[in-house]
């Protein structure tokens, strides 16, 4: 008789790894903005006081189409950075300016830094949350979740 | 404006409407189908199709030559046609080995599509030599469950939706009872199960609900990232994405060529208009306009009472302000056609059908026009 | 500490909206069955980005949805030792009783306090906006709980010892 060896390795396998119709993500052909907005740019322009512009320009670049997990970490670092520059008055104003691709965007910074809650970023994060969520609705947090390119 | 028709607390899985709109054939998300007969304003039960195994997923009413086709869970599809005024079922073979999720009549009634979760389609068509139904299969290149279908008016392309994230235009022609089809739009090449097209619209999110529009040059779809689209191949097969700020939408139907009634889990019906011209899709108003109570006056009684039995204070009513209380389904055109609406029926989970009158909908709310 | 309160119940709320949004799913990996993606993660594309909510490094909530179910897992505030063991026996005792709470999953995903399931039976039942406020209801009083049950503890802990030293 066999003997019960208490193995539960094999229920690990994925055998249905060698279907062929399984699904596959689509190859990302387009390699928009792979590389992320410029470091030195954003800090340029937070030094100047101009974090609006900063904002904007760490959302259209996103590299959201992005393989590599390095270009996104460091991306996500530098939009943190500006996300915590904006004094919480000023934030309802900056949202308000923004298109609803970069809103959309947005959203995505917002609930990857809650990933890694740090001293205080939670609580800013939270009053960005609650502004971006009055321009961008329940739709923008939808479109978080389904949204397969991730920041 | 509205008719709120209540089948009970279960949800409304599916629907159909027989051709002379005085049936119903629905399922409450169990195995039976239900048939119901219009007597004065009131939907009467009159019998029960008692044949699948598990859960109901589809179901259609073929309006001239009055057939039900039914699937469900149990990968099975049934035929059932009337004889001595009792439902006879007719078993369909499918050659499916997962659910069966969608079925729809083509709209010659001479043969059927069922979406599957075997990730392909079964196209069936009636064969009088051995006298049944006969399955062909669609399978490239879906990757995942077929979620819906819905037809070309010209009886052989059919658009597919996947949650793969794509909509998918096939060809449905089966040679064996039908000539050869004439190019439109799509393409000219049309042997069965070949790709005429294929689109996403860039984000995730699976696809829900799919509409051929009447004249069968676009089709529009919803995902569940809370889009809309619409492909017309008129233009090249342009794409045009609208993204909202709302919840997705689970169904989607033309109400004219140019404009279709999306519903979903917002519990409210909206219309969008496609403007082929400029290339622009938008949200034109919600259908459900709420009347607001008068709020404001909670009795001295009242609150108290509030206090002692749910141990709150103030407005806590469990009602949403929509006519529907929870996700809607389902949307079908009820009367009318495609091209000319009159009427749209809308069904949810709280066990509701409700019927809305377009005209007089346009007539009542100032920003709705239906173009 | 009680300002971030309010936002971070908001949050979650509107992220639990709009991740709620769930249908009746059959499996197309196993025949005839129909089971909770969230859980059997059988196929990738079924499922949606996770998403965390954090109000500090120790509050968080994490929302898992797919196609048919969301898991919802909360990670409670526990500040010393003696929170700690409240809230583990707290949730303990509930999460032996999960049944009673239909929800309620018997076992928390691994980092958090306790586990919530919400399958597509769930939302066909329950009016979906009354599940969200009662999984925020739910994350409100479990702070007050654990606080005066702290409370009661010490109290509890100083006649005792008062009692105690009497003798001496």
């Amino acid at each position: 008789m066999a003997k019960n060896t208490g193995a539960s390795k094999f229920r690990r396998v994925d055998v249905d790894q060698f279907d062929d119709d399984k699904f596959v993500d689509d190859a990302d052909t387009e390699a928009e903005s792979a590389e992320g907005a410029n470091d030195a740019e954003v800090n340029n322009l937070l030094a100047q006081g101009k974090s609006q512009d900063a904002l904007k320009l760490v959302l259209t670049s996103a590299p959201v189409g992005s393989k590599s997990q390095a270009v996104k970490d460091r991306a996500f670092n530098t939009a943190l950075r500006v996300l915590t520059s904006f004094k919480s008055a000023d934030i309802d104003k900056s949202v308000k300016a923004l298109d609803p691709r970069s809103i959309d965007t947005l959203m995505k910074y917002i609930y990857r830094g809650f990933e890694t809650p740090s001293d205080n970023s939670s609580a800013l994060l939270l009053t960005w949350h609650e502004k971006t969520f009055v321009a961008g609705g329940l739709g923008s947090i939808v479109r978080v979740l389904t949204d397969r390119k991730r920041v | 404006m509205s008719e709120k028709h209540n089948f009970g607390i279960k949800p409304v899985t599916c629907h159909a409407v027989s051709g002379d709109k005085n049936g119903m054939a629905l399922s409450l998300n169990d195995h039976e189908v239900k048939i119901y007969k219009k007597s004065g304003g009131k939907w009467q039960e009159t019998e029960t199709l008692d044949e699948h195994g598990q859960r109901v997923s589809g179901i259609d009413w073929a309006p001239k030559s009055n057939r039900i086709v039914t699937c469900g869970a149990d990968r099975n599809a049934y035929v059932w046609t009337l004889q001595d005024g009792k439902w006879k079922p007719h078993l369909v073979i499918l050659r499916i080995n997962r659910a069966a999720t969608c079925v729809q009549w083509s709209p010659q009634e001479n043969k059927f599509a069922v979406g599957s979760s075997a990730r392909l389609i079964s196209v069936s068509y009636y064969e009088d030599e051995h006298n049944w139904w006969v399955s062909k299969h669609i399978k490239k290149p879906i990757r995942s469950t077929v979620t819906c279908l819905d037809w070309h008016p010209n009886n052989v392309l059919i658009a597919a939706g996947s949650t793969d994230f794509k909509a998918r235009v096939f060809s449905g022609y089966i040679k064996e009872i039908e000539s050869k089809p004439s190019s439109n739009s799509w393409g000219t090449k049309m042997t069965f199960a070949t790709l005429m097209a294929e689109f996403s619209n860039g984000g995730g999110g699976w696809v829900h609900s799919v509409s051929f529009s009447p004249s069968g040059e676009k089709i529009a779809w919803v995902g569940h990232d809370s889009s809309v689209s619409v492909a017309d191949s008129a233009q090249g097969n342009r794409l045009v994405v609208v993204k909202d700020s709302f919840l997705p939408f689970m169904g989607i139907t033309w109400v004219t060529e140019n404009s279709m009634v999306a519903a979903g889990y917002d519990c409210n019906p909206m219309l969008f208009t496609y403007n082929s011209g400029q290339g622009s899709l938008a949200l034109v108003s919600k259908l459900d306009i709420p009347q607001e109570k008068a709020a404001g006056t909670i009795s001295a009684m009242n609150r108290f009472k509030d206090l002692d039995k749910k141990a709150s204070s103030g407005d806590t009513s469990a009602e949403l302000k929509t006519q529907h209380q929870n996700t809607i389904t389902q949307v079908s055109v009820f009367e009318g056609s495609k091209d000319k609406c009159k009427r749209i029926a809308t069904a949810g989970v709280d066990g509701n059908i409700i019927l809305w009158d377009l005209g007089s909908l346009e007539r009542s709310i100032q920003a709705l026009k239906i173009s | 500490m009680a300002a971030t309160l309010k936002p971070y119940l908001n949050c979650v709320k509107e992220t639990l909206t709009a991740a709620m949004c769930v249908q009746n799913f059959d499996s197309q990996v196993v025949e005839r069955h129909n089971k909770p993606e969230v859980e059997v993660k059988s196929s990738k594309e079924l499922l949606l980005t996770p998403v965390v909510i954090s109000r500090n490094e120790k509050e968080k909530v994490l929302i898992e949805s797919s196609v048919n179910s969301i898991r919802i897992s909360i990670a409670v505030k526990q500040a010393d030792e003696i929170e700690k063991i409240l809230c583990h026996k707290f949730m303990r005792f509930m999460m032996q009783r999960a049944e009673n709470f239909v929800v309620l999953r018997r076992k928390p995903v691994e980092g958090y306090d306790i586990s919530f399931l919400v399958t597509n039976v769930h939302a066909e039942q329950m009016f979906k906006h009354k599940l969200v406020d009662f999984i925020i209801h739910f994350m409100e009083e479990i702070d007050k709980e654990i606080n005066e049950m702290k409370l009661a503890v010490n109290s509890r802990a100083r006649i005792s010892a008062e009692e105690f030293l009497k003798n001496f």
